[in-house]
């Protein structure tokens, strides 16, 4: 067979979004997002987001197939996330997913929004680089993940305790008033900042964490040692604290990494997820990956955050891989465990 | 032969029926409140086997709570954008029978509340709207949600077969704003 041609759904939280993927290579990649609609209560409304994926999807599949120049007749599968996220805003991108199944007699994968956060790395690099470590950073999500193969072995580490690492991110923006979402806020201000002008705690990496939980995370105490600065410290420079605070987490996530990476002896490191397009992460991860000889591979940063393409491109490994499809009747779930890749 | 397909999520019955020459070829149902998302694939599944061929599709617009509602009307937007054929909605209280010249049909709309609509000569005069079962009167009602209040003796449903006879709906009737308070006003 020749390779697979996959339209991609990715409907988990308030992008709506659509890829198209031609064996690894990326034909389509349209997102709307409600993101606008949300800024003004702070975080996302579920509601307001499904609402939105209800009307944005049609002309987001329409947009789609026009830039990936190809005809629906030639798709071979449709892929969509099954979880995790929130089930009203999965329930309308599987639904639809569904449908076009149906319409076009194709099979369908529901697969891990997870996994395809990590699968769609395997666009902009041809050589396999499994077995790898996977660090999963994104608003909901904080992991390192064993990756032996994204289409079935995926194993958990560890992860964090209590807020993700993008979570931690939105709520120190909304202390200092930076906005919402707050990754690309406290990024942007950080850079004018001096990133070791506060030093602020490490969370889990006492001797007795790196032995008991050597890869999991805990960011709350962060998040209180910054509030806790904020209102100590009226004359607070800003970009200082977004910087130091930014270095904290970005610091702790590597170091958990690079040493998952030395105690399985697997010398690659894949950075994934929407944290993953904040810019101290990726030039932390270059310098430090370097200096420890892993090969890093993340993804470009508009792959990062929420796409259709990585549902494409992990439906597309899945159906290489002779992987069988999920029943038409499939349930999306909200909770689904980052080593659940697809669902049945 | 060709045939319109008509799905309605707006209840806690799934219901897919198969229309042609005016006739219902085809009619299926499951019941479940939280059900409708692999409830219509595994029906229109089965409709596909009777017939392939589709010339519409039907949607109930609801209103109806929300995340079920959504499931028919993504399901049947996907599927008539991928066939390339034209899609329809309708309200949902339309197609809930009733013989009475005057009645009023409701369904449940969750927190205590109803979905309802009155009709007079089998025409909507009034509605849909959504209030407290206590602040909607008439003599006669129809429907689950007036069922679930103790307004009439059994519980009935939107009836997909009698889609293509009502007018039509262009967008998804929710009838309340999302929950949710911006941050200045916390």
């Amino acid at each position: 067979m020749s390779q697979p041609l996959i339209l991609g759904i990715e409907t988990s939280c308030d992008e709506t979004a659509i890829g198209i993927v031609k064996g690894r290579t990326l034909l389509a990649n349209e997102i709307a997002s409600s993101v606008e609609e949300h800024a003004r209560f702070g975080g996302v409304v579920p509601e307001i987001a499904s609402r939105a994926h209800l009307e944005a999807i049609i002309p987001a599949l329409d947009r789609a197939l026009n830039s990936a120049k190809v005809s629906l007749r030639d798709i071979d599968a449709v892929a969509v996330t099954a979880g995790p996220g929130l089930v009203g805003a999965l329930l309308v991108g599987t639904s639809s997913a569904a449908g076009l199944a149906l319409a076009l007699d194709k099979p369908l994968f529901g697969v891990n929004h997870l996994a395809a956060h990590i699968s769609v790395d395997y666009l902009t690099h041809d050589r396999a680089i499994e077995p790898t470590i996977a660090l999963l950073v994104s608003g909901g999500h904080s992991s390192i993940l064993q990756i032996n193969d994204i289409t079935s072995s995926v194993t958990s580490l560890g992860s964090t305790m209590d807020d993700a690492a993008g979570e931690a991110f939105d709520k120190i923006a909304r202390v200092m008033g930076l906005g919402f979402p707050g990754g690309p806020a406290v990024d942007l201000e950080a850079k004018s900042g001096d990133a070791n002008a506060i030093n602020f705690p490490r969370g889990l990496t006492q001797a007795e964490d790196w032995r008991i939980r050597p890869y999991d995370f805990s960011f709350s105490g962060l998040k209180t040692a910054v509030a806790r600065y904020l209102e100590s410290t009226p004359t607070y420079k800003r970009a200082d604290v977004a910087a130091s605070f930014q270095e904290a987490i970005v610091d702790v996530l590597l170091q958990k990494s690079l040493a998952a990476c030395q105690a399985t002896g697997i010398e690659s490191l894949v950075i994934a997820g929407g944290v993953a397009a904040n810019s101290r992460l990726r030039q932390l991860a270059e310098e430090r990956c370097a200096d420890v000889g892993v090969r890093l591979r993340i993804p470009s940063p508009i792959l990062c955050t929420d796409n259709g393409a990585m549902v494409a491109a992990l439906g597309s490994l899945m159906s290489s891989a002779g992987r069988a499809p999920s029943a038409i009747d499939f349930s999306a779930t909200s909770s689904l465990e980052v080593t659940t890749v697809s669902v049945s | 032969m060709s045939a319109l397909l008509a799905i309605d999520t707006s209840t806690s019955r799934t219901s897919v029926a198969l229309i042609a020459d005016n006739q219902v070829l085809w009619s299926e149902f499951e019941d479940g409140v939280n059900a409708h998302a692999e409830a219509v694939p595994r029906l229109v599944q089965r409709a596909l086997l009777i017939n392939n061929e589709i010339s519409r599709v039907i949607v109930g617009m609801g209103p109806g709570p929300y995340t079920g509602l959504r499931t028919g009307i993504a399901f049947a937007q996907a599927f008539a954008w991928a066939r390339n054929i034209e899609l329809t909605g309708v309200c949902s209280l339309d197609a809930i029978a009733c013989t009475a010249s005057e009645y009023i049909a409701a369904t449940d709309a969750r927190r205590k509340e109803i979905y309802w609509a009155l009709y007079k000569e089998g025409k909507r005069v009034n509605g849909p709207h959504v209030n407290l079962p206590t602040e909607v009167s008439g003599t006669h009602f129809v429907g689950e949600g007036a069922h679930k209040y103790g307004l009439c003796a059994d519980a009935t449903y939107p009836e997909v077969s009698r889609f293509h006879l009502l007018s039509l709906v262009d967008q998804p009737m929710y009838l309340r704003r999302p929950d949710a308070v911006p941050t200045v006003e916390r």
